[in-house]
Parts: structure tokens; sequence; C-alpha cells
């Protein structure tokens, strides 16, 4: 058996900045110097005032990092809810129903699986109006087959099992056991799947803001970078401009994917004990 | 239904045109046609090879990105050799021996890595070795057309998919030698005698390395979207210098047309894992027969 304290200590980093992000993100307000529309002079280097410098419209970096934070965690987090929320949803049914359904929704699953996400995002986002919307919604539509796969292993797994099968001898509804019986023992599975979808829609959010398929009017990461890159950003060697968001996306996802691998190494340790 | 409506962008917003004139163009593309309709023309034209017709760059779709379609091969090609030889064998590597301090840093950096999105590693090495070292061109895919100029254009591009790959695999690899590591039969092999290295190459990489390609299914779709923003990000005239033209101008066609070949592209890297999967694995051989 690990000591605990270790395994809050491997924990430890990780938590720490996403603690960091979520801070960001819930009160930009406090942390910032400056609002994320206030204007000074443009193409500033790093000062005192401006400890990041200011952008090509004037706007304080280190104030727009600080707001930028809340909707590229949120589109993080909603679209992996979303897509967590589906995957249960046709995983439960699949292993629980069985014959036909199971075809159809692993059909599905595995034709979902193939379609190359991002490519597909971005033609829906350059047809539709683009906007965090319907970034959740795509993307939280596209990445549900990973959750589904392995819910649905569960499910045949536990499905014969004794609890299972005892809860049906007693006549609960197949809605109930599912809820009440199957749903609790998914929670390891899912827990890193989500944390995993999270991840990989910021790393999407990202890259679409960059091609400039977001809402102009808000203010993200990618879109940080995007501005950095289009309005003469690099040219001008202002580092300070495009390198914090790059950081923060990079440490963002690091933080959040080293939680989903610790989860699964820990339980598949426990497992082999 | 979308911002932007593409006869506007066609004549350019400050020309002042009469509504018929509108109206006529409208109805020469026919895009006054409901959408079931012109989904159904597409289909029809897609039957035949025609993949609609850019009113921008004004030509055939499929010409277009054929023209375009090598480069993009080409670094696609190229960075996945590099990638996957180099990151498989690190990955046994790192699997093998995760005691090891190098084994633990090659982790690490492959984590990290792994962690970046493609775009942002091509920004990172564009702005360290163009910008601030000067040691490749800005942009472009060459500035003659011989073989010593492509080469030095493509270098940073290939660099930077090559080590987006590599982390990828380092990591699947790592994670698979571990489980075939506590397996019976190389603890079996070691008994017999056979040296480490020897039990590494010849018996559990050839196990270990199933997960890799059907990971690589999975992720071709992934690595060419990453190529295509590479491509942005270095300026190269290829597939995704395309697309980002289209998506500005709202260039419709040639965004589905590119949807479409990277479509096929991907179901065709799953036939190939496929395969490969068939000719690795001889069990999968003899449940068929």
């Amino acid at each position: 058996m690990i000591p605990s304290i270790k395994i809050a200590r491997k924990y430890a980093l990780s938590a720490l900045l996403i603690g960091i992000f979520v801070i960001m993100a819930t009160i930009p307000g406090y942390i910032a110097p400056y609002g994320p529309s206030e204007r000074f002079g443009g193409y500033q280097t790093p000062s005192t005032a401006h400890i990041m410098g200011t952008d090509d419209m004037g706007r304080d970096i280190f104030s727009l990092l600080v707001h930028a934070a809340r909707l590229s965690l949120l589109i993080g987090v909603v679209s992996g809810v979303l897509a967590i929320g589906i995957g249960v949803i046709v995983g439960l049914l699949s292993g629980w129903l069985g014959g036909i359904w199971d075809d159809i929704f692993m059909g599905l699953t595995d034709t979902v699986l193939i379609l190359p996400k991002i490519p597909l995002i971005i033609v829906m986002a350059a047809y539709l109006e683009p906007g965090p919307k319907l970034l959740i919604v795509t993307l939280g539509l596209l990445s549900w087959e990973s959750g589904a796969r392995v819910v649905r292993a569960k499910v045949l797994q536990v499905r014969t099992m004794g609890f299972v099968l005892s809860a049906r001898c007693f006549g609960f509804s197949s809605a109930y056991i599912l809820s009440r019986e199957i749903l609790p023992v998914l929670f390891p599975v899912i827990v890193p799947k989500f944390v995993l979808v999270t991840a990989s829609a910021m790393i999407a959010e990202a890259s679409l803001s960059f091609l400039g398929l977001s809402d102009p009017t808000m203010i993200s990461w990618g879109v940080m970078i995007s501005d950095a890159f289009t309005h003469s950003g690099f040219i001008r060697h202002m580092w300070y401009w495009w390198l914090p968001p790059t950081l923060c996306i990079i440490l963002g996802v690091c933080a959040i994917t080293s939680i989903a691998f610790l989860y699964e190494g820990r339980t598949r340790e426990l497992i082999q004990l | 239904m979308m911002p932007g409506n593409p006869i506007v962008h066609l004549i350019g917003e400050d020309i002042m045109v009469t509504p018929e004139l509108v109206e006529e163009l409208t109805a020469t593309l026919g895009l006054d046609k409901p959408l079931h309709e012109q989904f159904l023309i597409f289909i029809q034209n897609l039957a035949a090879g025609d993949l609609g017709y850019s009113y921008h760059l004004h030509a055939p779709v499929a010409e277009l990105i054929l023209e375009r379609l090598p480069w993009t091969l080409l670094l696609v090609g190229t960075a996945l050799l590099i990638g996957y030889s180099i990151g498989v064998l690190a990955g046994a590597y790192a699997g093998w021996q995760t005691k090891q301090k190098g084994a633990k840093a090659l982790t690490f950096i492959g984590f990290i890595i792994s962690c970046t999105p493609p775009y942002l590693l091509g920004l990172v090495l564009f702005s360290v070795f163009v910008y601030h070292l000067g040691w490749f061109p800005f942009k472009g895919l060459y500035t003659t057309p011989d073989l010593a100029s492509i080469m030095w254009h493509m270098t940073l591009p290939i660099a930077t998919l090559s080590l987006f790959i590599f982390a990828r695999n380092l990591l699947i690899m790592r994670g698979s030698v571990l489980t075939e590591k506590h397996q019976l039969y190389p603890q079996f092999a070691r008994s017999l005698g056979a040296s480490k290295g020897f039990v590494l190459h010849r018996h559990v990489m050839k196990n270990a390395i199933l997960p890799i390609i059907t990971q690589f299914a999975i992720d071709f779709g992934f690595i060419l979207s990453g190529a295509l923003f590479i491509e942005i990000i270095f300026s190269l005239n290829a597939m995704g210098s395309l697309m980002y033209t289209a998506i500005l101008n709202h260039d419709y066609p040639i965004l589905s047309g590119l949807f479409l070949v990277i479509a096929v592209m991907a179901i065709g890297a799953n036939i190939l894992a496929d395969v490969l999967y068939g000719i690795i694995d001889p069990r999968i051989w003899r449940e068929m027969q």
C-alpha cells in the first residue's frame, strides 16, 4: 500500500495549479489590476504598471490573462460534462439492453471515434455562428465515444454480479438499478475520462480560437495567442504577449491530465494488490 | 443561419450592387435552393469526382486540394516515420527501465509535449528558431524549387510534428511495455538465461506494439489536423493554409471538400491499421480461418 501522504504529494502540484486557475476564473476582478477593456498605450514593454506589457489595442496583458481563464476553463469543463453525460447514457443503455441496441449504439460510437474531430468542428463553426455555445455543443457531441466504451465494458462486467442480480430479484425497475446500483460503480472509470475530455476540449478551444473561430468579443487564452500572431506580436519579439497564455494552456492541460493519470495509476495498483 | 453572406464576400463589402444582381448571382450559384436540395446537388457532383468550385480562388476545389495534398502528405509522412520510430524505441526503453533517471526524464518531457496543442509547439519553435535565432526561413515551401531549399524550409515544421507524434507514442509504448513486463513469458525467457535486451527486443516489443497500431487509427485525424495548424504557423502553402484562407473568406466549397478529403484519409488510416494488425499479430489470421 502506498502511504496516503505520498498520494497527497503526488496530487499537490496539479491541485495547486488547478486551484490558481479556478480562482482566476471565478474572481478575476480581484486579481487583475485592470479591467479587460481598459485601454492604455499600445505595444508597451513590461513595466511596473503593466507587468506583462500591453497588446496592440493597449490592453494590459496580465489582466487579459486573468480574465481569459474563465472562458477557457468553462468551455473545457462544460463540454466535458456534456460528453460524459452522453457517454454514460449511451454506455449504460448499450451494456444493459444488449442485443440490437448494443449493435446500434456501438456502431454509432465507432463512427464518432474515427471522425476527424477538429476539422469537423472547423467546418461546423465556419457554417454556423462561431461562439462558446457552439464550441461547447460540438465538442460535447463529438467526444463522448471513449466514455461510452468504458462505461459499456464496466456495465457488461457488473450486470451479472451478485448485487445487481439480487436487486433484480427484489423486482426493482431497470431505471432504479441503473441509477442506484450500477452508476456508483461506474464512478472510478468515469472520472479519468471526464478529466481527459475536459483537457482535450481546452486544446480544441485554443486551436479553434487561433483560427479566429470564436466570438471576437470574448477573451480566452487561445484568442490572446491568435491576436499576438495576427497583430505582429511575433515580429516585435513580444514574447511576454503570447508566452503567458501559451504556458497557461500547457500547464492547465498538464495539471488536468496528470490528475487522470495519477487516479488511473492508483486504481490499477490497488487492483493489483 | 451563418454570419457573412458568401455573395457579399465574393463581390466585396464596399461595392454597391443592385438587389437584382445579387438575386441573379444567388440563383446562378444555386444558393436560393433549400439546403437539402443543395446537398443533393453536392452529392450528385461528388459521385462524378467534382468537389465544387471555389469562386474566391476561381478554380475547382478538387484541383486546389490536389495541388496542395502532396505537400501535406510530405509533412505528415516524414513526421510519422520519424515520430513513430523514435517514439516506439524511446517508449520501450522508458517502460523497460522505469527506475533510470534517463527514462524518468524522457517520460516527463513526453508528458509535457503531449499536453501541448501541436500549433503551440510550432509557435514556440517558430519564435525561438526563426525570430530569435534566425536559423530557418520565415515562410513558404521553398525559395528556389530544389531539394536543398525544400529541406531547409521543411525542417522545422517536420521537427514540430515529429516531436508531437514522438511524445504521444512514447507514452503509449511505455504503458504497454509496463503491462507486458509483468506477464509470465518475459520472466520465463529471463529464467532461461536470455539477456534483458534480448527479451525486450525479441519478445516484449512485438506484443507491446499492438496498442500503438490501434492508437494510430484513432490518432490519425488528430495528427492530420495538427499538421494543418503547423502549416498555418509556418505559412506553408499546403492544405492547412488553404483551409485558413477558406475560413477567412467563407469559402464553403473548399471547407467541405477539405473535410471530405481528411475524412477519407482517416478511414484509409483505419484500414491500414487493420491490415498492419493482421500482419503483426498472426492470431487474427488464425481466428479468421
